[in-house]
């Protein structure tokens, strides 16, 4: 069966500093995928090659068996690849409703005349859109929020409309850069629930994680890069009681 | 009356300028000095068809509209990839070359302007029936901006100011956004350039300078960035002002110091104390 994400041979560097090197990944539906290493690996830079905010400069990237690599980002989302950014990125002066209504693959508003004359088609798709947000946010216990401006609800809340907006989009690739970054308690339990639900619905989840132990808790298999590599792949038990890897990603102590 | 007339005039066309120039970098966030470019071609080719082509007012206005528009396709089309500081330089130089060429050209009459406009709507209540003109248009290009904003579309432009990276990584094709609120925009200015000109039936290089977008954008600023009824308040107040000081009977060497030093502390006061402008929300959900 096809994956939901392949990339063959993916490259890019900036100048002298390669971040994607010779990168080959799959990740099937119902799989979620930890992306670990120590800073500078190139695992958010990996995100932007997929997400198009930069283009590679040499290898393919295929979306359900259709090679994105050359689409620009804003037809990458609309191909299917959502994602999350490790600061938020939350459109500020908007409420949390507006920020999710903004995710939709196919949304109502990107026609100037149609979105202003107020047409059945837009309408319908605006109700549509906005019913699908609140029940987006109602699984995740926010929904009494949704008419809050976004920046004055507590972090943890925060990051977790992030995760809310990249659900609107339904395609089946989310990229989740650093997700569990910040969140405590249970808005935790929410993101661990809402990820693990979404790769039993069918979608392919990656993640970046610095700590290791949210990781464990949120993903099924996990690859180390470093240096713009992927060095392994296997459970996250594997991968941590690797020594080698343990040494790349936490260094060595000195002996004295 | 006629000095009555004048100054309501003279408040909507600002209310026209000031909304649409609101709409390009209140809501849109695209840094643009070239707002006065538009409103000149929208007076010039109406002025032009008028006083040379016999052309009906109304086609004149709306030729200027058109005119206005495509200048701002072209504009937009060559710039907005770019945005911030180097989009403020390109329509710099879009602004300051444009009004060399109406300067230079013999058809637009160079530095002297076009003064043979034919007067229209001749008769006593002329002041009183271009007001209502003024005054409908200013409604008018009101309500579509304020339509558009709170429309699926006005949403997305929110979105674009507020972070452009996490718009486009949401599917929506920022270039063709970018590109419609700029001829919108640029169309409205257009428009106030037409009934300017008619109005006035005098028009020059000298009355489109750089230096207006400072006066416009100090409407805004002072009225409210990003909102509907902040540039309708701001132009209310800073064409309003210079004529009521004009009743202080102040020797005419003083007005013009006068009126800087009032607008100037105004602008100061506003960054500090009210920097949401006269009618503009404060706290985390502002406008910025």
């Amino acid at each position: 069966m096809e994956p939901i994400l392949r990339l063959d041979d993916l490259c890019k560097a900036f100048g002298g500093i390669v971040v994607s090197d010779h990168v080959n990944l799959t990740i099937d539906a119902g799989e979620v995928l930890g992306l670990i290493g120590p800073n500078g690996a190139g695992k958010t830079s990996l995100f932007n090659l997929i997400s198009g905010v930069v283009a590679p400069d040499s290898g393919n990237i295929f979306l359900q068996g259709r090679d994105i690599a050359r689409l620009a980002l804003h037809n990458r989302a609309r191909a299917g690849v959502a994602r999350t950014w490790q600061h938020m990125r939350l459109f500020r002066t908007m409420t949390v409703l507006e920020n999710l209504l903004m995710g939709p693959r196919d949304y109502p508003g990107e026609s100037l005349l149609g979105s202003v004359l107020g047409l059945a088609r837009v309408a319908r798709a605006e109700a549509e859109a906005r019913d699908r947000a609140m029940s987006i946010l109602d699984r995740m216990g926010l929904a009494q929020a949704a008419d809050a401006i976004v920046v004055d609800l507590p972090f943890g809340q925060q990051k977790l409309i992030g995760l809310a907006r990249s659900l609107m989009n339904d395609g089946r690739l989310l990229l989740l850069d650093e997700p569990m970054a910040g969140v405590e308690g249970s808005n935790y339990e929410t993101m661990q629930r809402v990820v693990h639900d979404e790769a039993m619905a069918g979608r392919a989840v990656c993640v970046v994680e610095h700590n290791v132990s949210f990781i464990k808790d949120l993903c099924t298999t996990a690859v180390f890069m470093a240096q713009g590599k992927i060095l392994q792949r296997g459970t996250v038990d594997e991968l941590t009681k690797s020594k080698i890897l343990t040494e790349l990603y936490f260094g060595v102590a000195e002996a004295h | 009356m006629e000095f009555i007339a004048g100054t309501v005039v003279m408040i909507g066309i600002f209310v026209i300028l000031a909304s649409s120039y609101n709409l390009i970098i209140g809501y849109g966030g695209l840094n643009t000095v070239a707002h006065p470019i538009f409103f000149a071609l929208g007076a010039y080719t109406a002025a032009l068809l008028g006083a040379h082509a016999g052309l009906p007012p109304i086609l004149g206005v709306i030729a200027g509209i058109a005119v206005a528009v495509i200048a701002a396709v072209v504009l937009a089309v060559t710039t907005l990839r770019i945005s911030g500081d180097y989009l403020l330089i390109a329509s710099l130089g879009f602004q300051l070359g444009l009004l060399q060429l109406v300067n230079n050209f013999e058809f637009t009459g160079g530095p002297s302007g076009v003064s043979d406009i034919p007067l229209t709507l001749a008769g006593p209540n002329r002041g009183l029936i271009y007001v209502a003109i003024t005054l409908a248009s200013a409604v008018v290009v009101v309500w579509a901006i304020w339509r558009t904003m709170n429309s699926p579309f006005g949403r997305v432009v929110r979105a674009m100011r507020d972070d452009e990276l996490a718009c486009a990584a949401l599917g929506r094709s920022l270039i063709s956004i970018k590109i419609l609120i700029f001829s919108m925009g640029c169309g409205a200015a257009g428009l106030a350039g037409g009934i300017y000109a008619y109005y006035f039936q005098y028009i020059s290089p000298e009355q489109f300078q750089v230096a207006q977008s400072a006066q416009i954008l100090t409407m805004v600023v002072l009225g409210g960035i990003g909102t509907t009824l902040g540039p309708i308040v701001g132009a209310l107040v800073l064409v309003a002002l210079p004529q009521a000081i004009n009743f202080l009977h102040l020797p005419s060497s003083m007005v013009g110091p006068v009126q800087g030093i009032i607008f100037t502390s105004l602008v100061i006061s506003f960054l500090f104390l009210r920097p949401g402008g006269l009618v503009g929300k404060t706290g985390s959900g502002a406008a910025h």
